[in-house]
């Protein structure tokens, strides 16, 4: 049958067209594999900046101090927990050029993958910044040490400290928890006698770091490039578990997230939570416009028996360096670095987040509290400073993003009244299996 | 082989009033009408050897490599290693279930929505019936993404028109809405259902055109009423046009990846990045860089989908080849 006959001639035809193709793929892409190692090349000294929105003031202010630069900025997608950025550089390792000479990252878990094996991009800063980082507290950089070695420069620390609302607080002859277990407490209490008002946020990325990272729960143990410690069972963990379970029980917290667009209205019921440095001027004062004189910051809460402090940190931002480049491209690059770490006039003049150059910081403090917005002005950017000494170590970014997890599985819990221990469960399992796609061994003690 | 359709692929739906034409000689072919075949065939061609084919044929040497990890960076011949490394995944089942679940309540809907509208449609001649056949596809004519945004409206309690509604069953923002797994199933019914339904409705609509207007007068001369029409004369003579809508939505039902992508953005991310199979191929790629394994997944998918089309295209009838 003819018909039959010609449909069997185009298969044909098309099989050979397709392993013709074959054979011209599999020549074309051979090189795909290399990775890493590249020469490092030297552009004569033009530089291109990647920024997100929020840091193209920073790479403009570098512009205007350095003309004798050539500098092209990029603005770049700045959603935290993108995952475009990671995909474009996997493609500019494949094609062995196209990488940014300095870039702010906009997930402080990107640089797991900037310093991995794989992407490798974040240069060394160790020698050819050393000047710099004296100027930084160990711990306020901690999250760049990878291996020894600093890998980026912390934009602005953001250590959690304690917030409440000190005209609530006056009112109602309530004082202010001094330990967790305190505040566990107290939040019950005030649910009970103030039926709407929250005494925290459960339902955002940032919600680990806040109540598990301050306990010192062992989610992002880093042990080396392909060993992590995940272990929930861990005493830390299960006090700061039965702390948001009394939490969820007793009404006390939202189940929101303080990003979310319905958290304008929650939080106007927010009396006291952790709460990074930088709720106080973008979520309460420009976002959830909260009157001035109403909340105040305090020294972050103890565990009970513990002799100190422990408190999370939400973000404060990275800035990284290629390490394909060298030369004058290289020294241009190291200038931007610098300038956007130390100077004032982005860290200072410009920023609205606690610098993480020590140095420039009371210059930015006293920038800040001339605009004399919270209850306890003073005291609070005196706990703005300290806090970030509280903030335990052993808490590494990692390839998998436990904040990312803990929205998946635990919100979606609390959201359809499920209880917290089957969110907790559910965040358990997850970032094990999680951690095991990203091809790291997880040791649970 | 009654049918005189040259290549069964191309071939306009045949006419299922089966009113026998004068049929050629088996399978004489002449040589202009080949050349003729070829020339319509070749843009379709070059476009199948570039999106298709080739895409293909790179999955598949990609699927058989190892991916570069840390510890080893280099690239070698693994087998079916990735295939393994998707089918163990603890997500791999997961995605399945959960594409089920939205299939087993959309579906159904889908094709009762489609059947009983083309139905009314077609059952109201002139202009009424014209002009509901028209409201039935604005939906679907509104592009994805503006689809998605009304959506976004009406599910959103702080905006939506149905505020009274979900307040009543306990809903108060659009991450309790969203973020539910029982809601989910129902939620991207409703999305898929309004923005493929107008589609459908047309194209089902084209099938009952199709039947000639002499069996309807006989059967109307024999004392059928419109019910009687329906139920024993166009509903049987449409049967191909269901079979390929069902296995046209069930197809795509596979491939959802857009509106479970958006809705998690809308859900501040508490659903599940990898939520459908497809999204877990991205995430092989994307967040694991493990490209054979991403390859991997598309090929399961490919072989999925790839089956429900052979069937459409040897079972359903509407390419007019089977036997009468």
């Amino acid at each position: 049958m003819k018909t039959r006959g010609s449909r069997r001639t185009t298969v044909k035809t098309v099989l050979v067209a397709g392993v013709a193709s074959t054979m011209f793929l599999l020549t074309a892409c051979s090189p795909a594999g290399t990775t890493g190692d590249q020469e490092q090349t030297d552009s004569g000294g033009k530089i291109t900046v990647w920024v997100d929105p929020p840091r193209v003031p920073a790479a403009e202010a570098f512009v205007t101090a350095h003309p004798e630069i050539e500098t092209n900025v990029v603005q770049i997608d700045g959603t935290v927990g993108g995952k475009n950025l990671q995909q474009q550089f996997a493609q500019f390792n494949q094609a062995g050029k196209g990488w940014p000479d300095a870039i702010f990252f906009p997930s402080n878990d990107d640089i797991a993958w900037a310093t991995g094996a794989q992407i490798n991009y974040a240069a060394d800063l160790t020698d050819d910044m050393a000047t710099v980082l004296e100027g930084y507290d160990p711990a306020v950089n901690a999250p760049c040490e990878i291996d020894d070695k600093i890998r980026c420069l912390r934009n602005d620390a953001a250590p959690d400290v304690f917030w409440y609302n000190a005209t609530f607080f006056a009112e109602n002859g309530y004082s202010v928890p001094k330990t967790w277990e305190e505040y566990g407490d107290l939040a019950v209490q005030i649910a009970a006698e103030h039926p709407g008002k929250i005494s925290g946020f459960l339902g955002d990325a940032y919600a680990p770091d806040r109540y598990l990272w301050a306990s010192g729960c062992p989610t992002n143990a880093r042990q080396s490039e392909t060993e992590v410690t995940i272990n929930l069972d861990d005493p830390s963990c299960v006090r700061a578990k039965d702390l948001i379970n009394q939490l969820v029980e007793g009404n006390a917290a939202s189940t929101l997230g303080i990003f979310d667009a319905d958290a304008a209205t929650a939080g106007l019921e927010l009396v006291m939570s952790p709460g990074a440095v930088w709720w106080g001027d973008y979520l309460f004062n420009q976002t959830w416009k909260i009157p001035a004189g109403t909340m105040a910051g305090t020294t972050p809460l103890t565990w009970d028996g513990e002799s100190e402090p422990s408190t999370g940190n939400e973000g404060g931002g990275l800035w990284g360096m290629s390490s394909h480049i060298t030369g004058e491209q290289k020294k241009n690059a190291l200038t931007f670095m610098e300038f956007v770490a130390t100077d004032p006039a982005w860290q200072v003049e410009l920023t609205t987040g606690l610098p993480g150059y020590g140095p420039v910081q009371d210059a930015w403090i006293e920038k800040q509290s001339a605009a004399n917005y919270f209850a306890e002005n003073a005291a609070t950017f005196e706990a703005f400073k300290e806090a970030a000494s509280y903030v335990p170590g052993d808490h590494a970014y990692m390839l998998y993003n436990t904040g990312g997890i803990w929205a998946e599985t635990v919100t979606p819990a609390l959201a359809s009244g499920d209880t917290f221990d089957a969110g907790w469960s559910a965040f358990g399992d997850e970032l094990v299996n999680q951690a095991k796609t990203f091809g790291y061994t997880v040791q649970s003690e | 082989m009654t049918s005189s359709t040259i290549a069964p692929d191309r071939a306009r739906p045949a006419r299922s009033a089966g009113t026998a034409q004068p049929s050629r000689k088996h399978g004489q072919l002449h040589r202009s009408e080949a050349r003729g075949a070829w020339t319509l065939l070749a843009p379709y061609s070059v476009l199948l050897l570039v999106a298709g084919i080739i895409p293909v044929v790179y999955a598949l040497v990609t699927a058989m490599q190892t991916p570069p990890t840390p510890l080893n960076p280099t690239v070698s011949f693994g087998g079916v290693q990735s295939f393994i490394t998707v089918v163990s995944d603890f997500r791999f089942l997961q995605t399945f279930i959960n594409i089920f679940s939205v299939i087993i309540v959309w579906l159904p809907i889908m094709l009762l929505g489609i059947v009983g509208l083309a139905l009314l449609v077609h059952a109201s001649p002139g202009r009424f019936g014209g002009t509901m056949r028209f409201i039935y596809y604005i939906p679907g004519a509104l592009a994805g993404i503006a689809n998605f945004v009304l959506w976004v409206y009406l599910l959103n309690p702080a905006q939506s028109p149905i505020q009274g509604f979900l307040n009543a069953i306990g809903l108060d923002t659009i991450k309790a809405v969203v973020a539910s797994p029982a809601n989910l199933p129902v939620i991207l019914a409703g999305m898929l259902f309004f923005q493929g339904v107008g589609t459908w409705i047309v194209i089902v609509n084209g099938g009952l055109n199709g039947i000639a207007d002499e069996v309807l007068e006989a059967a109307a001369i024999d004392g059928a009423n419109a019910w009687n029409l329906t139920w024993h004369i166009k509903l049987p003579m449409i049967r191909p046009w269901i079979g390929y809508a069902a296995l046209m939505n069930l197809a795509y039902g596979f491939q959802l990846f857009l509106e479970p992508y958006l809705l998690d953005q809308v859900a501040s991310n508490a659903l599940p990045d990898q939520w459908s199979p497809n999204q877990l191929g991205y995430a092989f790629a994307f967040s694991n860089f493990n490209f054979p394994a991403a390859a991997a997944m598309s090929l399961i998918l490919l072989v999925m989908t790839l089956a429900i089309g052979l069937l459409i295209v040897f079972r359903s009838g509407i390419f007019g080849e089977e036997e009468r």
